[in-house]
């Protein structure tokens, strides 16, 4: 476990995040995240070589949908609730990367 | 590079035939409606919406799997990748990381008259994002537009081994695959509709049997443009290589309109997509009777039926081919052998003439007016001799025009049986009369004479006599006469 | 009739009320519309209250005229739902600016099943932003105060509800619980917040923070009316892939006092620590021997893992959050940047002026914990500890029925005491956090007060045994007879909020 995370590190998260902070911030964030994650080095305790994770709590076998489709009344609301709508289109700000799939 | 051993590997997404969305209640058949409109809270992300499982969805994605001998793992694990983009409404895509669907499997194709194997690494089955435009009528300046009918819909990606070696392979490969999802009924497998889309990884290496550096290359939007793109980006890297360039591993996408691969702007780092199993989605364990009923209920697959049409009909390897390359027009031919039980005459014409009429109305057979029965009616008269097989093929154009019936059109231009023995006799008698002189030379040897007075009586009868019958009442006569 | 005549009324008492026409629903909602006037300009406990909808609603069930045998089970009953649960053309803020002006174009299906059963809605409670936080103390808007003590906080982030229920604002309202933020809320108010087991209830409409985590609960004044509410909105839900297949819970399925009576109740030395303010454990100790000279089995259990879950959480929460937060990024509903000169810039202002300091700060640590060459080392780990404290529970209820603990290691602390250092504010959740993990169902009740701060006691049981839960803790309720808070006002404190 690293000792420290850089602000370059947290840099890149906050990137990820598709955040932004000046570096005064920035700083303040790599203290308060590496005063957390100091906790966490505890969890070295604990041998977990032989134990599974648990992803989800799932007590049985979870419901289904029928492939019949089946119409929904509210998207006028969404709408009309929007930022910006034009011709049913919602806007925003030219997309100019091209991106997967 | 002297020798260059090429490596290629393709992966493609088909969406699936399913009437309702991957994760909520949503129809499917956006194509051409209003945007926005086959929409709810759970295909836009609202805030407090929770996905569920379209039970058929995963049904067509295990029976792809299958199809492609697939070892079809137990439970069905959901997995989120996250990123950023505006068709991407909650901002991670439910897919399928560590547990996809199907693992290690393969399937046969056929390339340039070989047969190849390429080994399948997985198919998983995730959610499509939705549909950006960036031109409108009344789109401000610097917008975007987005729709958000597409999201949700289900989606099986088949993700091969690098084992495919030539741009040719990777086209007939893809072509083989398409043809495999539309045999088994799981998807339409329409590149120009965008139901199957395909991006490939290419490397070349001077040591055979070695990768290189791989280069991705998307936006190939037709069998062509897989073709070329891979040719073009082969070339490139050649290229680059004897230049003593490094090939630089990256993602380019294919420009159709000026036939090159250019860099995707916007990727200087891969993203870190930050995987993780999906909360809202539990595992579901797929049910061994589940799993069987798709085992045993799986279509016949395209080399199968092949293989098939040459035992059970005892066609041609190159027939079979043919009428194997389009799974409606297999379905056409048997539905056509199933009311006149003639499977080679049949071949012969659904592979000349149907065929050569579909090419020049630029139609599929699903889309022709033709059907079996209408096609049926049409080959019995020309089995029994009651039409020529010249006016038959005039025929059937004109009912792939129309849609007409054999049977109207021909008496609609009346053309009528000439099968009548009787009127037949009375034509020839007069033919012969006409022309003494090649009855003169038949009776004396000379066979020419004989097609001549054929001819003479198929003018008369204006073709609409059967040549046959023509000859076989002609040399009755003729020998009554000599 | 007046407010404090209502103070100690259940469900039960309010029906019998409509039934005899004692009062109407518009007489109740107008009482209860007139409290939160009174009160919540120094309270807080509202974000938006919705008086004109609350009183038709009234007048439209009175006009359907029903007789006594098809009265709704929850006729006329007015409640308070945290900001959080979606409803159908209310303001759904979660307590965040990004999310200021959005109107939900659907109902929760808790929500669907409550107005089904003929509750009145009063408004949408305060709460600290998407969930994440232990005092309200990081609403986007401001702060709750407690009833109780005005000076302190009513706990988090189901704040804004229990105060609510605490000041008879309500008499019932709905919060969440994600780490703690239903039980620990009601600790510090005095009154009943029950934590479902993980799937009980469906989250169909519960704006997610951690998905295999969260869970909406009641907040009530007594046992009885987080029984009735539970009855209502329990039961599978087919929106819900996560919510467990089973049938509604009823009050049929609790065991009679004689078998309450040969219940096994379990004590953890983990749970008993010195860390825990002595007010709190010589309270529970005291409780402990009461049970015991009643004649209940006492055992001591092991819970080994506990001292490792509250890390585990603050892995796996923020990681779960920091993808379900993505969506909001400006492009279909709530705040968005104004004027960005490109698409990025859209995302990135108005996700970090949209969201707080707290959400901001667990977002970047869950996307950390989630990231390429971290995911090992933290979010699998966090799951692996996940195991272990689930398997630490399993264990433990095959030895005894019900588990006793604090609910808090602390009394109702001050406004801005733990605001200095997030870690502080964590570990206010220490106990409530391994049972969430687990998902189990646990309960808070008020089992005192010190200094006229309440005091919660924690019972756990099995999952899917809120029968057993739920029976206890009526017993233990009627035998402590704490009285549920009452207040007369808001006493006049410094504007520092």
């Amino acid at each position: 476990m690293p000792e420290t995370i850089s602000p370059s590190e947290i840099k890149k998260v906050v990137s990820l995040s598709k955040l932004a902070f000046s570096d005064t911030e920035i700083e303040k964030f790599s203290l308060e995240i590496n005063n957390i994650i100091t906790h966490f080095d505890k969890l070295n305790q604990l041998d977990l070589n032989n134990v599974s994770p648990t992803s989800h709590i799932s007590w049985r076998q979870p419901p289904t949908n029928p492939d019949e489709p089946h119409a929904w009344a509210g998207r006028e609301e969404v709408i009309s609730h929007a930022p910006a709508v034009v011709d049913g289109y919602f806007i925003v700000p030219k997309v100019v990367d091209k991106q997967e799939e | 590079m002297e020798k260059c051993f090429i490596t290629i590997g393709l992966e493609v997404h088909c969406q699936l035939l399913t009437k309702a969305k991957l994760f909520c209640r949503c129809g499917t058949d956006y194509i051409g409606k209003q945007p926005n409109t086959l929409v709810c809270p759970v295909c836009m992300g609202l805030p407090g919406s929770l996905p569920v499982m379209n039970q058929h969805a995963m049904k067509l994605a295990v029976r792809t799997a299958i199809a492609l001998h697939c070892e079809v793992l137990p439970r069905v694990v959901f997995h989120r990748k996250n990123y950023f983009y505006p068709d991407l409404p909650k901002g991670y895509q439910i897919s399928q990381f560590d547990f996809p669907i199907g693992i290690h499997g393969y399937f046969e194709f056929f390339s340039q008259g070989e047969k190849k194997k390429v080994r399948i690494k997985r198919v998983h089955i995730e959610e499509d994002a939705g549909k950006l435009v960036h031109e409108g009528p009344n789109l401000p300046a610097s917008s975007s537009g987005v729709d958000f009918n597409r999201c949700g819909i289900p989606l099986v990606e088949i993700v091969t081994e690098p084992d495919l070696h030539s741009p040719e392979d990777a086209r007939d490969c893809l072509i083989a695959l398409r043809n495999i999802v539309r045999f088994i009924n799981v998807s339409d497998g329409n590149m120009e509709e965008g139901s199957l889309r395909c991006d490939a990884n290419i490397s070349i290496s001077p040591i055979d049997g070695q990768m290189g550096i791989k280069v991705e290359v998307k936006n190939m939007n037709s069998f062509r443009s897989v073709h070329r793109a891979l040719d073009y980006e082969l070339q490139r890297q050649q290229k680059c290589f004897n230049a003593q360039q490094t090939i630089i591993q990256e993602t380019r996408h294919w420009d159709e309109i000026h036939e090159v691969t250019v860099p995707s702007r916007g990727k200087e780092e891969a993203e870190d997509y930050r995987y993780f199993p999906d909360p809202d989605l539990l595992p579901y364990l797929i049910q061994t009777d589940i799993l069987e009923e798709i085992k045993t209920t799986l279509p016949e697959l395209p080399l199968e039926r092949k293989e098939r049409f040459m035992i059970e009909y005892e066609l041609t390897e190159p027939d079979a081919t043919v009428l194997v390359q389009d799974k409606a027009l297999a379905d056409f031919f048997e539905a056509c052998i199933k009311e006149l039980n003639k499977p080679k005459f049949i071949a012969n014409w659904v592979i000349t003439e149907v065929l050569k009429n579909l090419n020049t109305l630029g139609q599929n057979i699903g889309q022709s007016k033709i059907t079996p029965s209408s096609m049926v009616e049409l080959l019995k008269m020309i089995d029994k001799k009651e039409i020529s097989g010249t006016i038959a093929k005039s025929v059937l154009e004109e009912m792939f025009q129309t849609g007409a019936k054999a049977k109207d059109i021909i008496a609609k231009k009346g053309i009528s049986f000439i099968n009548n023995e009787k009127e037949l006799e009375k034509i020839v008698r007069q033919v012969i009369e006409q022309n003494p002189q090649s009855v003169a030379d038949f009776l004396s040897g000379k066979e020419k004479a004989l097609h001549f007075l054929i001819g003479q009586a198929m003018k008369v009868t204006r073709g609409q006599a059967s040549p046959e019958m023509v000859k076989n009442i002609l040399n009755k006569e003729l020998l009554a006469e000599g | 009739m007046n407010i404090e005549s209502v103070k100690n009324f259940t469900i039960e008492d309010y029906i019998h009320g409509f039934q005899k026409k004692e009062f109407s629903p518009s007489e109740i909602t107008r009482l209860f519309l007139d409290r939160i006037q009174d009160l919540d300009p120094a309270l807080h406990a509202f974000l938006t209250i919705d008086e004109e909808g609350a009183l038709k609603r009234a007048k439209d069930l009175e006009d359907k005229k029903f007789s006594d045998a098809e009265l709704p089970p929850l006729y006329g009953i007015p409640i308070a739902i945290k900001d959080n649960i979606c409803i159908h053309g209310l303001q759904t803020t979660c307590g965040s600016r990004i999310l200021q002006n959005y109107v939900s174009p659907f109902d929760a299906t808790v929500i669907e099943k409550l107005k089904k059963a003929g509750v009145i809605i009063l408004g949408k409670t305060n709460m600290d932003e998407f969930a994440m936080g232990s005092s309200t103390e990081n609403s986007g808007f401001r702060p709750t105060r407690n009833p109780l003590d005005p000076e302190r906080v009513p706990g988090g982030s189901s704040g804004g509800s229990a105060a609510c229920v605490a000041a008879l604002e309500a008499p019932v309202a709905l919060g969440s619980d994600t780490g703690g933020s239903v039980r620990q809320p009601a600790a510090f108010c005095g009154i009943v917040g029950l934590r479902p087991t993980y799937g009980r209830i469906s989250r169909y409409g519960l704006v997610s923070f951690a998905s295999s985590l969260d869970q909406i609960g009641p907040l009530t004044r007594n046992v009885s009316d987080t029984i009735t509410l539970f009855e209502i909105m329990s039961g599978q839900d087919e929106r819900d892939s996560t919510c467990a297949p089973y049938p509604p819970f009823s009050k049929n399925d609790c065991p009679n006092e004689d078998d309450i009576k040969k219940m096994k109740i379990g004590i953890a030395e983990e749970y008993l620590t010195s860390g825990v303010d002595p007010a709190i454990s010589d309270k529970i100790k005291k409780i402990i021997e009461l049970l015991s000279e009643e004649g209940f089995e006492v055992i001591n259990v092991s819970l080994p893992h506990t001292d490792y879950a509250l890390e585990a959480y603050y892995i796996v929460a923020p990681a779960e959050a920091s993808s379900n937060l993505a969506r909001y990024d400006g492009v279909l509903y709530g705040y968005r940047y104004d004027h960005p000169i490109n698409l990025q810039e859209m995302y990135t202002q108005t996700r970090s002026f949209g969201f707080g300091k707290e959400v901001l700060r667990r977002i970047v640590l869950g996307t950390y914990c989630l990231s390429s060459g971290y995911y090992d080392e933290f979010y699998l780990k966090g799951m692996k500890v996940r195991t272990l404290v689930k398997n630490d529970f399993d264990q433990c209820f095959q030895q005894c029925d019900i588990l006793l603990t604090p609910v808090t290691p602390c009394l109702p602390f001050r406004f801005g005491e733990k605001s200095h250092d997030p870690y502080q504010m964590y570990l206010a959740d220490v106990f409530t956090i391994p049972s969430a993990m687990a998902g189990i169902p646990a309960i808070s009740i008020n089992c005192g007060y010190y200094d006229n701060l309440p005091i919660g006691l924690q019972i756990l049981s099995a999952p899917f045994q809120e029968a057993k839960l739920l029976a206890f803790s009526t017993y233990l309720e009627k035998r402590l007879l704490v009285p549920a808070p009452f207040i007369e006002t808001i006493a006049d404190r410094k504007e520092s909020l």
